[in-house]
């Protein structure tokens, strides 16, 4: 009698495990569930403003930034968080010192300043950052871009970094403002693309006004001359050569914001897009041995469609449609849409924006990320946005300097706007400019933070993401490049095969969780995945853990969970 | 409605011969104009069954029912009268008022055309011929009935204008013109007259002449309560650019007629050269709801939601203004549009054609297609159809860019680059693509 109660009652327990088997949230159930929620300054502890310098001459670079970045200085297995500040230039002397800002993940939450102690404050004009680690020493370093000289910090492994700026010779002076870590030649070396934007000073400063405001408002970057991006190939010996000229990159001045290194014609060789104000876009077609072929036009994405010059600012990429060839995305200006160029192959590309053209209309995007935030296996969108103009709601209709963010989920051709449903976050409006994506709870979905310009930046914990099962990758490449830009990432989960290429750079002045996490959506196994490294080599993996991130040697696989 | 009446008395006089007889159908004609209808009827009672169907009794019952708003009894008596006397200008001018009032043109019209037909001289006749045939768009029979009374009287200024509006109209912009000054000597307040020269103006070219008569007139109508003329106010504002007092004078038109879909479309029209396709969506959107078939507002909300890359949703509006006879050509072309955006290269390629064999020169459909077929990788047809959109207007800069790119992509750089040097130097004479997907095109209204 009690062994038959004891049977009854375990086949009870097997039918509660069916059941919640059967209740796990299905793919569609799961993506309607994740939210963004936003982390406060009390809770996180990130008590910092960016500071925009904000004058009544109105100068270009105090609208333009700054980024931010997720990276994981001390390789403790947490996320950690830079933030760009502003600093002393020939327009600006602040009445006390800014900083940029390093803060320290505790693991608990919340985070602590410890810029001072790991020495990189940088002290210029801050627009972006990019961190990668250049010298494949195991630590990851950053580079800062500025209005005025670059900032290379090497870090030394101790918690302290180290200016090496003038020894590397990626000091780049002007006003350069995004960087994407990348290897161009496939030598395993990480390489440098700084984007360029207009040539500028304080005297160069136009009198724009508003003559019923009778002030100064922000001029178009129409009226300053562009300048040339730079490329700097990395010797392997602590030092780079800038080869913007053999290149072919110097052959092309731009207005460049928004960088991504990706390959749009399958060939192996990272080529770059590049974002360009008032001028059309570049695709700087990698064609071996040290040259770039720009095709922008051609491609069809230099243009609007009328071949009018937009002004793209943030940029990404990725294969959203899963036809195995990386597609793009620029941001543009309020009035002008945001572009989703589709590759059509044969290095052409097609618009087809789907509803992110009417929902951008009015807006002006700058941080942007393709990523998988309900882990279904495929690239969502994620759009910060802002007016440059701080005036702009006086002079053009139903358009404001404070912008909503936007996310749209991918539903396999297209993107539909689900940032209604996704957090009371998509419900305020933010100068936003940078941003960055990455698992700073280690929970298994991707988180956001935001950079805004003049404001504390907002820190997003997305909720939600991780009921789909996934499983974080951390590549640690031997021959490859060692942020392993490039790599070829192919997994099949519940009879759904997917591919993702690791891009280097994109959105905005910002640097993203350089791990990789792979949505297997309500499968219960991710039955291989394999990883075509850049150097060629090939790791195929089986039985790899769900849910959980593990780290993955080149040439030997799956070394630690 | 006093015309009814006069008409009803002129038709008795042509009738009665009996004097005790013309003053009692006078009084009857007075109780009438009085409004005192019901005693009318009672006077008239007697002499209609002394004389059962005469026509100028019938004429004068008709008048009253008219009156009573019973409008299809009075066109039965009227049209009685005309059968008995088929000669009777009167009971016919009752008629032509009375279609008027039924809003029957073509029935006025022809009831019209038999009073001159029998009576050459009869102003009023002639006067609101004219402006029936005008408003209906006969114009050389609308100058043909003008200029034969002006053989024979002064015209008015009004009329002066009717005529110049006809002529230009036709195309004859000389003839306007000097019609229009002649009304001016006549007074030279003539708002008629001046907006006319507007149109001339802006015919010629000579906006900024255009735009002087646009102002002049703009401080004459200051008060106008006719929605009519601020409506072709505004429809010539719009043309030469003077958006809002086109938009000033549309509102007052609306203030008096709120409910117009002719004035709320010109206002939708107003706001998009405005470039704010939200107002003019929500304006568009209203004229539909008004009148749920009116072709041009489909036309012109599938035009704005296009603009907006509302795709989905202006295929539907689109292809009901394509489904009526009122549509203009170019909805095929913004139809196609939307196919071309949808992927749907073959239907898109279909409808670029079906408007080119429409609108030979219709530039940006041209250009459509060379892009279509550029998009499907046929360069050779491509390039053609590009090379004839830059023979039509050698200024339309998305026909060079699409050159441009279309040369970029068969690794001809130089030419590439020459359209792209061409589409700079427009842009140096003030001549800038369109933001927008389309530019609304010339023959779509005003």
């Amino acid at each position: 009698m009690q062994y038959q109660r004891k049977l009854s009652l375990l086949v009870l327990l097997a039918l509660l495990a069916i059941n919640s088997l059967a209740q796990k949230p299905s793919r569609s159930t799961a993506r309607g569930q994740v939210m963004f929620e936003e982390v406060s300054p009390q809770a996180s502890k990130l008590n910092w403003t960016h500071n925009n310098a904000r004058s009544p001459d109105r100068q270009l670079p105090e609208t333009v930034g700054a980024g931010c970045a997720f990276l994981d200085y001390d390789n403790d297995g947490w996320l950690d968080i830079y933030l760009v500040n502003s600093g002393p230039s020939d327009f600006f002397t602040p009445a006390t010192p800014l900083k940029n800002a390093l803060f320290h993940n505790n693991h608990d939450g919340t985070f602590s300043d410890v810029t001072d102690k790991a020495g990189v404050a940088g002290g210029r004009f801050g627009m972006g950052v990019a961190v990668a680690d250049y010298d494949g020493d195991g630590y990851v370093d950053l580079y800062i871009t500025n209005y005025g000289p670059n900032l290379l910090y090497h870090n030394n492994g101790d918690g302290t970094f180290t200016d090496v700026t003038e020894k590397a010779g990626v000091t780049a002076p002007g006003w350069s403002t995004c960087a994407t870590w990348f290897d161009f030649d496939n030598d395993g070396k990480l390489d440098l693309f700084v984007s360029s934007f207009v040539f500028y000073d304080k005297s160069q400063n136009p009198l724009c006004t508003d003559p019923t405001l009778q002030r100064r408002y922000y001029c178009v970057p129409r009226l300053f001359k562009p300048q040339s991006s730079r490329l700097f190939r990395n010797r392997g010996d602590g030092t780079f050569q800038d080869v913007s000229r053999e290149s072919g990159i110097a052959d092309h001045p731009g207005k460049s914001f928004g960088a991504v290194a990706t390959d749009v014609n399958n060939d192996g060789l990272m080529d770059l897009f590049v974002a360009n104000d008032t001028m059309p876009n570049f695709l700087f077609v990698n064609k071996g041995g040290g040259r770039f072929e720009e095709v922008g036009l051609a491609a069809g994405v230099a243009y609007g469609e009328t071949g009018k010059p937009r002004s793209g600012m943030g940029v990404d990429s990725t294969d959203y449609d899963g036809d195995g060839w990386q597609d793009l995305f620029v941001a543009n200006i309020d009035h002008e849409f945001f572009s989703l160029y589709h590759n059509d192959k044969d290095l052409i590309f097609s618009d087809q924006p789907g509803e992110i053209a009417p929902t951008t209309h009015l807006l002006s995007g700058w941080g942007l990320k393709f990523f998988d935030y309900d882990n279904d296996g495929d690239p969502d969108l994620f759009l910060v946005n802002g007016h440059p103009d701080d005036m702009i709601a006086s002079r053009v209709p139903r358009v404001s300097y404070k912008e909503p963010l936007l996310l749209f989920e991918n539903t396999g051709r297209t993107f539909k706007d689900v940032s209604a449903s996704s957090g009371a976050v998509f419900g305020k409006i933010f100068s936003g400019r940078g941003l960055a994506v990455g698992d700073f709870d280690n929970d298994g979905d991707l988180d956001v933070l935001i950079s805004n310009n003049g404001e504390a930046p907002v820190l997003l914990r997305n909720e939600g993401g991780n009921r789909n099962n996934w499983v974080g990758l951390q590549l640690v490449a031997t021959k490859s490049n060692p942020a392993a830009v490039g790599a070829i990432i192919t997994w099949q989960a519940g009879g759904v095969t997917r591919r993702r290429l690791k891009t280097g750079g994109g959105s905005y002045l910002s640097s993203h969780d350089p791990r990789e996490v792979l949505g297997a959506g309500s499968a219960t196994k991710i039955d291989w995945i394999e990883i075509r490294w850049p150097s060629g080599k090939v790791d195929k993996l089986t039985n790899v853990p769900l849910n959980t991130y593990v780290k993955i040697l080149e040439g030997s696989g799956l070394v630690t969970k | 409605m006093f015309l009814l009446i006069l008409s009803a008395i002129l038709g008795f006089q042509t009738v009665a011969q009996q004097p005790d007889l013309v003053q009692r159908l006078e009084q009857v004609a007075t109780l009438i104009r009085e409004n005192r209808l019901t005693e009318a009827e009672k006077e008239l009672a007697p002499i209609a069954r002394a004389a059962p169907g005469a026509p100028a009794t019938t004429n004068l019952l008709g008048t009253i029912r008219a009156k009573q708003g019973r409008l299809n009894e009075a066109e039965a008596l009227f049209l009685q009268a005309v059968r008995k006397d088929d000669k009777f200008t009167g009971a016919r001018l009752n008629l032509a008022y009375l279609y008027l009032l039924k809003r029957e043109h073509q029935k006025a019209i022809f009831q019209l055309r038999e009073v001159l037909r029998l009576e050459p001289d009869n102003a009023e006749a002639a006067d609101k011929l004219a402006e029936l045939l005008f408003a209906d768009g006969h114009f050389d029979e609308c100058i043909s009935v003008i200029e034969k009374q002006r053989q024979s009287r002064a015209l008015s200024p009004e009329l002066l204008v009717m005529l110049g509006d006809a002529y230009f109209a036709k195309g004859a912009a000389t003839e306007a013109e000097q019609l229009y000054l002649l009304a001016l000597e006549g007074r030279l307040d003539n708002a008629g007259a001046l907006l006319g020269l507007a149109q001339i103006s802006r015919a010629k070219g000579e906006l900024r002449e255009a735009s002087l008569y646009i102002t002049r007139v703009a401080t004459l109508t200051a008060d106008s309560k006719s929605p009519e003329f601020l409506y072709k106010f505004a429809l010539i504002a719009i043309s030469v650019g003077m958006i809002d007092p086109a938009k000033d004078a549309l509102e007052r038109t609306l203030k008096m007629r709120p409910n117009d879909p002719s004035f709320l479309l010109a206002l939708g029209i107003a706001w998009l050269r405005r470039g704010d396709l939200f107002e003019s969506e929500k304006i568009f959107r209203r004229v539909i709801e008004l009148q749920p078939n009116n072709a041009r507002g489909q036309l012109h909300l599938g035009y704005v939601l296009l603009n907006q890359k509302k795709y989905g949703e202006a295929r539907v509006w689109l292809e009901k203004s394509a489904q009526s006879n009122n549509s203009i050509p170019e909805v095929f072309y913004y139809l196609g549009l939307v196919a071309q955006e949808q992927n749907d290269d073959a239907r898109a390629i279909a409808l670029f054609e079906k408007t080119v064999q429409k609108l030979p020169n219709y530039v940006h459909a041209r250009v459509a297609l060379g892009s279509s077929y550029m998009k499907l990788k046929d360069y050779t047809r491509a390039q053609q159809e590009l090379e004839t959109a830059v023979k039509i207007d050698p200024d339309e800069p998305k026909a060079h860019y699409n050159l441009a790119l279309l040369y970029a992509r068969l690794k001809d750089t130089a030419r590439a680059q020459e359209e792209m040097r061409i589409i700079e130097k427009l842009k140096a004479k003030g001549v800038t693509p369109d933001s927008g997907v389309v530019v609304l095109p010339p023959t779509s209204p005003p």
